[in-house]
């Protein structure tokens, strides 16, 4: 940014257009890279004292309470234990963003420099838009500046000895603490001694398969490998157009731009939706007799979201040479597509693609839980019935398929990523030695 | 001792398998399709006149109509004709094709010579190949039918002069387009697709839309009395939607954690570089990699189901415990394959100034894959909160109690509160743990 230096800054003019989003952009970036450790200080001390209260109100009267205290107290005490931690210590969100208070001429802030900075906090940071001046109001005043620290060839101080170290470790504990006491129920431990032998059935089962059923089993795997086949195989045509519309960089125009956000958004929200979920939703919608229907569009909405997101990373990431080269040239927008981007982008493409078709045929295993067809159908009857031999066929059937699948697409991701093997070119050249070789032996006869 | 004596017939051989593999497939599919497409059709049109008919010819699970020989034979055919005329898939794949020893061109009597001969040459290779090495002719001259055509299968690098055929103009192309149609057609069956009934929605579908436009959160921080009927007294305050939602998120920690903690040290016993040559070394390796590998593939809601007949239904901790087990062999096997990518020059440096095995991992092997260590943590993180929140579907607690009761019941508002915080929960970690992972690596 143009502040770093103090001599020669001059503010952007208000009279032009550019000047005026130039503004913009330079209060944006000032409040953002200002507010997002205030923020993480926020987030962390706000969680530390909801899980440590959600633990102990659990552990000491068996009731799940968050803050122990009025939520104005609890809202309260985390702003002021951030502004006293930000001020008077070095917190979590200013190691993470490497930055600290320093005095005049790099000096250590005095007690009352800190104090007027603790203050005068309340007054700039609270209200977000103190944040936007270039000398925010807690910093001139009191005298101190938020500099950058480039660390040097000394040791940092042990985590044991800093406050964000501590803080973390706090947290960790107190997690993993309500995690055990919430999760762990009154009956669990006497069922994990006196029931190991229900889960002895089901291993014993394992190794007395219902042979009889294979043949269902074949049928059931292979419409979740075609339901899989057919979701990547439309979502790759859905998603190789909307990538170019998801790219940052080739949305720079204000059309484009909208096109960019409207398109980004609502596929972070279909992936975050998971496909299991799509299909409960899609199995409502068009019926429960043709489920296997219900899971491919489950699978294919979850795919378009996610091969876009990928594929336009992989776009935003190009080298933009070869564009230019073409462009310059007078090719037409067809010619550098296929010469300059194209290249580029094919073997991620490929490499991406089966990648996600690894992923549907996992996630079609298990749609058929809910009904969504597959071999998961016949699976979660005969696992709810408790007819774990039969449900043993599917269970092999599906680990081999996962297996299976896996193995072979990640070689085949291995030889999209990296090219042809680099001992190909030596292998061939041995291969023609080999048959000139036999050949000639084979004349000279 | 194929492969000492003739390493290029065991490639003709790979190679034929592939083109059967091909043909075979298209040949079950169409027919497969023709049952289930046009099979059904007729069997609505015999029974509309009443007529008798052969229910099992048209069931299009029998998949094979015809007798099963004759389907080989007509498979065997089609791929002889194909890698005779023109350069079969399996031929392109293998780079080898068919040559003329004498001239450029094959003629055509050549070809059907080579047609005709081949079930003689099958015959004859095994014993060609048993005579002594002088008089091998099979090795030079190569089979019978290639010997008497005048002919040659093998190795093909073409000319960098030679101009590219278009794909339309090649076999490939055109076997490429016919196994991706009959792909195409047999998936478009198979899964019973019906783009109709999209378009036309049911009035349940209607009042599911409208739930999801309008949740409903009254059990957000209230316990849901439908589901704690059978619950002890203070279990029941845990079943509302806030109150499960930081217990899903707290079953993600614990398993990833607890997974994590359990894989580190399994990972050095699955990497190559780590071990040593010695039997009981490799053995070791061997069984580590097959444990990371065999319960990877058997998916987390199996293990759910087998950990939930043991610990009890709707439990929290059952989900864990298959979370953890799934978690200890995915990450085990990424962290081990990072083990195997590090940069051997440090380790070889402590070793030469005489350092312990435990030293090198110390000061040669930690330092260098703690950063992709931590990422993979917390995208294992990141998968494992996506699946805490529907292990319950088979017994495993966490928000998927409230969602699939609410989906059993039908009550779509409260169905739309769920679905919501769970796309806020698995949005923002999603994002915190992208934003986290980049500043690692």
């Amino acid at each position: 940014m143009p502040e770093m230096t103090d001599f020669g800054y001059k503010p952007p003019s208000l009279r032009t257009w550019k000047g005026l989003s130039e503004t913009f952009d330079l209060l944006r970036h000032r409040i953002a890279s200002r507010l997002s450790p205030v923020f993480l200080d926020l987030v962390a001390v706000a969680t530390l004292w909801m899980m440590a209260s959600y633990m102990f109100s659990w552990l000491a009267w068996s009731e799940l309470r968050y803050f122990l205290v009025p939520g104005w107290v609890y809202f309260i005490g985390v702003i002021e234990a951030v502004a006293i931690w930000e001020s008077f210590g070095l917190s979590i969100g200013q190691k993470v963003s490497r930055t600290q208070l320093v005095g005049p001429g790099l000096a250590r802030p005095t007690f009352r420099q800190r104090f007027v900075h603790y203050l005068l906090w309340h007054v700039s940071v609270l209200p977000i838009i103190g944040l936007a001046w270039r000398h925010p109001l807690h910093e001139s005043v009191s005298g101190v500046a938020s500099v950058s620290v480039i660390r040097g060839e000394e040791r940092p101080a042990p985590w044991y000895q800093t406050s964000s170290g501590l803080l973390v470790f706090a947290l960790m504990i107190v997690s993993l603490s309500a995690a055990f006491a919430l999760t762990v129920r009154a009956d669990t431990w006497t069922n994990f001694i006196s029931n190991y032998g229900r889960a002895g059935k089901i291993i014993a089962a394992l190794f007395q398969p219902n042979h009889s059923l294979w043949r269902n089993g074949i049928a059931a795997l292979f419409e979740t490998i075609y339901m899989a086949l057919m979701a990547t195989f439309f979502g790759v045509l859905l998603s190789v157009p909307l990538s170019f519309f998801a790219a940052r960089n080739l949305t720079r125009n204000p059309v484009g731009r909208i096109f960019y956000t409207l398109i980004r958004g609502f596929l972070s929200i279909t992936r975050s939706v998971q496909p299991i979920i799509w299909a409960i939703i899609f199995l409502v919608w068009v019926g429960p007799e043709i489920a296997p229907f219900a899971g491919f569009l489950a699978l294919f909405v979850h795919s378009i979201a996610d091969l876009t997101k990928l594929y336009a990373e992989r776009l935003e990431s190009i080298d933009n040479g070869p564009i230019e080269a073409i462009t310059a040239t007078g090719g037409s927008w067809i010619s550098v597509l296929r010469y300059a981007v194209i290249p580029q982008i094919i073997n991620p493409y490929i490499s991406f693609t089966l990648y996600r078709w690894d992923i549907n045929i996992r996630m079609a295993t298990v749609l058929g839980l809910v009904g969504a067809g597959g071999i998961g159908q016949p699976l979660i009857r005969y696992l709810q019935g408790m007819r774990y031999k039969e449900a043993a066929i599917y269970i092999y059937l599906i680990a081999a398929l996962v297996w299976g699948i896996d193995a072979m697409s990640s070689r085949l991701r291995r030889y999209f990523d990296e090219g042809r093997p680099i001992d190909t070119q030596t292998k061939k050249e041995l291969d023609t030695e080999r048959y000139v070789k036999s050949e000639m032996a084979g004349r000279a006869r | 001792m194929m492969r000492m004596i003739a390493p290029d017939l065991r490639r003709r051989v790979l190679g034929f398998l592939l083109d059967l593999g091909i043909v075979y497939y298209f040949i079950h599919g169409s027919m497969y399709l023709y049952l289930a497409v046009w099979g059904r059709k007729t069997l609505a049109l015999y029974s509309y006149f009443k007529l008798q008919h052969d229910y099992a010819f048209f069931n299009p699970l029998k998949l094979v109509a015809w007798q099963w020989w004759l389907i080989l034979a007509g498979t065997i055919l089609l791929v002889i004709l194909l890698r005779t005329f023109g350069r079969s898939l399996g031929q392109r794949a293998t780079r080898f094709a068919l040559q003329s020893v004498v001239g450029d061109r094959i003629s055509l009597r050549q070809r059907v010579v080579r047609i005709l001969l081949l079930p003689f040459s099958v015959v004859a290779t095994p014993f060609q190949l048993l005579l002594p090495a002088t008089r091998r002719q099979v090795a030079t001259h190569g089979p019978l039918h290639d010997a008497l055509s005048k002919t040659s299968v093998g190795l093909y690098i073409k000319p960098s002069d030679q101009p590219r055929r278009p794909i339309w103009k090649t076999q490939w192309g055109w076997v490429v387009l016919a196994l991706l149609g009959i792909t195409f057609f047999l998936g478009w069956v198979i899964i019973d697709a019906e783009p109709e009934a999209l378009l036309s929605p049911s009035e349940e579908t209607r009042r599911q839309i409208s739930g999801f436009l309008r949740p409903d959160f009254t059990h957000l921080m209230t316990p849901e009395p439908a589901l704690t009927q059978n619950t002890p007294e203070v279990e029941k305050q845990k079943i509302s939607i806030l109150n499960l939602m930081v217990i899903t998120i707290l079953m993600a920690l614990i398993a990833t954690i607890l997974g994590a903690i359990l894989a580190f040290p399994l990972s050095f016993l699955g990497a190559r570089n780590m071990m040593s040559n010695s039997v009981g070394a490799m053995i070791l390796y061997r069984f580590v990699r097959g444990f990371f590998n065999l319960f990877r593939s058997i998916e987390i809601l199996i293990w759910v189901a087998l950990f939930a007949t043991w610990l009890g239904y709707g439990n929290a901790f059952t989900g864990v415990m298959a979370l953890v087990i799934h978690t200890i062999a995915a990450l085990g096997k990424l962290y081990s394959e990072q083990v195997e990518a590090i940069d051997p020059g440090p380790l070889e440096a402590i070793r030469a100034a005489g350092g312990s095995k435990l030293q090198i991992i110390r000061y040669a092997v930690i330092p260098q894959i703690i950063p992709s260590f931590l990422a993979f943590t917390l995208y294992r993180w990141d998968i494992n909160v996506r699946m805490a929140t529907i292990v319950s579907l088979v017994g495993g607690g966490g928000i998927g109690m409230l969602l699939f009761w609410y989906r059993h019941s039908r009550n779509f508002n409260e169905l739309g509160a769920v679905i919501l915080a769970i796309i806020i929960v698995v949005w923002t970690l999603d994002y915190i743990s992208g934003r986290v992972r980049e500043r690692i690596v």
